[in-house]
């Protein structure tokens, strides 16, 4: 931790008073987050020299539609990232929302999507659970989170006794296969969720907080931070939008089966890592960590339309991982580059 | 049992590069050595006997040696990067790349074993190398770094052998799964082969650097330690360990399957944190991790001959590992404060 305080770049967030060095940072974030959203225009209009069913508008619906899960999975990550954490329970807990939406709602009953936000309050204890060993129990978060999530995993392999069954109920399929205004409403929602995450990640006092904490525990304390609540809020919200994600898988899949999750896991802390957030914390918008979750989804859905073999596709994936980690690197080159002085 | 105690504490000479740590006490080094550890795993086995009385023969004792093997390899591996304060997420890739090459081009013989084996630790090696080199000369972040080159293994697992299928060879199968003398499990032995390195290299330059590096980077560079060539073996280490893993585990299930590395990702951080190595670097050891794979294998064992449903084996893995965190930091905090 001793190092982290030594970071002018990351301390900048936090000293309101240092106005020059506050706007030459945000300014930079905005770069950032341009230049990924380009790619992702860059990437799409190029894909019709490809094959003409690309770079369509309905291909842009399918990468958004597609997109709105991992957008929705990683800004929890993205909260956890932002204070120093991580978030393993991710699957976990979008699985555990799955299950419950169709194992226990089931779609049989109209009014059945009261039962929803129970599910969801499911997932907050969960996230609330973990938050608590993390906070009183002292437990390092990614061996808290691990162990949260092979509970519930194994739970849920109790409950379903291995086999899942059960519908989607029907305000999740409304929210995912239905139209509004002549757009697909997973399109609207995805519109209204990135606009509340940034106001609430870049503009509230809570999302403030989150970034004081992460760059400083102790220095965030002096200035009078709530830091145990703030420290607890992200799990909660990360278990809360992991459960929406579930919600909206089931809806989108109309089923929920015991694996659902697992495939999200790397892209929600890749798309973090490549909106431009640090690993360690203190750093990163919200408006980042949505282009590096459409960046990657449009790149999953090019290559998937090419026709490779999936094992190919696989390769292309890390590759392009691997790429936009080393464009990122300057940045980061500085940023480690400051703890040597 | 003398060096138990002390396996897995920092050697004296890391602690010189910190700034004035608290002398260390005796508690202390035990809680980070592996005592702690191996006292769980004497009482579960305590517990495993009592249930099964032909737990103790030589037979179940291979069976169980056997079943740990893989994942303590991996563990092994995964010890070396979390002490010099990463993560290694390529570890999947390695051992599903080394499990499917095994299955898919299959070299009989004793001759073929040893071939392949050079095989399995060259492919982790290579994939170690390129890790190290994007980490400790790119200065990516681990996590997202070894999170690109396992997506890559992963994907030529995958164009090697798109499904579950092939057969390892007979030899690798029998042999590293069968008993010396009908005592002594094979298996065994290459988990001990490497803690018995590990106990020369941890006393070498190299070893001191490590443990330098994951406790204080700065210091550990400005006391002269070469902090990237340090962190590059670390990974070339922990991958040749990996692909050490994949062999054992294919001799093991002696079919190949693109995805047979997943299951042991967070198994292995499991495995390491159970056995007190701190995941911020600097503190812990490679037989302690050792002991945590063990122990987290031994407790499906105990499980299952309980008659508990196979499918909660993960929740009393999950608060094993909890317990095990809050226990041993309350020691350490204990033994800190004396």
């Amino acid at each position: 931790m001793t190092v982290m305080n030594e970071n002018p770049i990351a301390q900048a967030g936090f000293q309101q008073s240092a106005d020059t060095r506050r706007s030459a940072r945000v300014s930079a974030e905005t770069v950032s987050t341009l230049a990924v959203a380009a790619l992702c225009v860059v990437l799409l209009v190029g894909a019709r020299f490809i094959s003409p069913s690309l770079g369509s508008w309905s291909q842009v619906e399918t990468v958004l539609v597609l997109g709105s899960f991992l957008v929705v999975l990683s800004f929890g990550q993205g909260l956890v990232i932002l204070t120093g954490g991580l978030d393993l329970s991710l699957p976990a807990v979008a699985t555990l929302s799955g299950i419950l939406a169709t194992n226990w709602v089931g779609a049989s009953d109209p009014g059945a999507w009261c039962l929803l936000p129970v599910v969801l309050l499911a997932c907050g204890c969960v996230g609330f659970l973990s938050a608590a060993g993390i906070v009183w129990l002292k437990v390092p978060p990614f061996i808290m989170t691990l162990a949260m999530s092979i509970i519930v995993s194994s739970l849920l392999l109790g409950y379903t006794k291995g086999t899942p069954r059960g519908a989607a109920p029907d305000a999740a399929v409304a929210l995912m296969k239905g139209h509004l205004l002549g757009l697909p409403a997973p399109v609207l929602f995805l519109v209204g969720f990135v606009l509340l995450g940034w106001l609430f990640q870049s503009r509230s006092v809570y999302g403030r907080y989150l970034y004081a904490i992460g760059t400083n525990v102790e220095a965030a304390r002096i200035a009078g931070a709530p830091v145990t609540a703030m420290r607890i809020l992200p799990y909660v919200i990360s278990a809360l939008s992991a459960g929406f994600a579930g919600l909206m898988l089931v809806g989108y899949s109309s089923g929920a089966t015991l694996r659902m999750g697992d495939s999200y896991l790397l892209p929600s802390i890749a798309a973090v890592v490549i909106g431009g957030s640090s690993i360690l914390g203190g750093r990163g918008t919200f408006l980042g960590t949505v282009g590096g979750a459409i960046l990657l989804t449009t790149l999953g859905t090019i290559i998937s339309a090419i026709g490779l073999e999936f094992g190919l596709r696989t390769i292309i994936e890390g590759a392009i991982v691997l790429v936009a980690l080393l464009l990122l690197r300057e940045e980061l080159f500085q940023k480690l580059g400051s703890l040597w002085r | 049992m003398s060096d138990i105690a002390t396996t897995g504490a920092s050697p004296p000479a890391a602690s010189v590069t910190r700034s004035g740590p608290a002398p260390r006490h005796r508690l202390w080094r035990l809680t980070h050595g592996a005592g702690l550890i191996f006292g769980l795993y004497v009482l579960l086995y305590a517990l495993y006997a009592y249930q099964q009385p032909r737990a103790l023969d030589a037979y179940a004792i291979a069976a169980l040696v056997n079943n740990t093997a893989p994942l303590a390899l991996a563990a092994a591996g995964q010890t070396l990067v979390v002490l010099s304060r990463g993560f290694d997420l390529s570890i999947a890739g390695v051992i599903s790349l080394t499990n499917v090459v095994l299955a898919v081009y299959p070299l009989d013989g004793p001759g073929g074993a040893l071939v392949s084996l050079l095989v399995c630790l060259a492919i982790g090696g290579v994939v170690g190398a390129v890790n190290g080199w994007l980490v400790a000369y790119l200065r990516l972040q681990s996590i997202a770094a070894t999170l690109a080159t396992m997506i890559i293994c992963q994907g030529i697992a995958l164009v090697i052998l798109n499904a579950p299928g092939g057969a390892v060879s007979d030899w690798i199968a029998d042999e590293l799964t069968a008993r010396l003398g009908s005592v002594v499990p094979v298996s065994g032995l290459v988990v001990a082969t490497v803690v018995g390195l590990w106990l020369l290299v941890r006393r070498s330059d190299y070893g001191v650097a490590l443990y330098a590096i994951g406790a204080d980077e700065p210091a550990a560079a400005l006391s002269g330690v070469n902090v990237r060539r340090t962190r590059f073996i670390t990974f070339v280490g922990a991958g040749m360990l990996y692909g050490l893993a994949g062999l054992m585990l294919s001799a093991q299930t002696a079919t190949g399957n693109p995805n047979s590395g997943t299951p042991l990702l967070l198994l292995s951080f499991a495995a390491v944190a159970l056995g007190g190595t701190s995941l911020s670097g600097g503190r812990g050891g490679l037989f302690a991790s050792v002991m945590g794979a063990a122990t987290l294998t031994l407790l499906q064992k105990v499980l299952f001959s309980s008659g508990v449903s196979s499918f909660y084996t993960g929740l009393f893995q999950g608060v094993v590992l909890i317990v095990a965190v809050v226990f041993s930091g309350l020691l350490s905090r204990i033994g800190e404060r004396k």
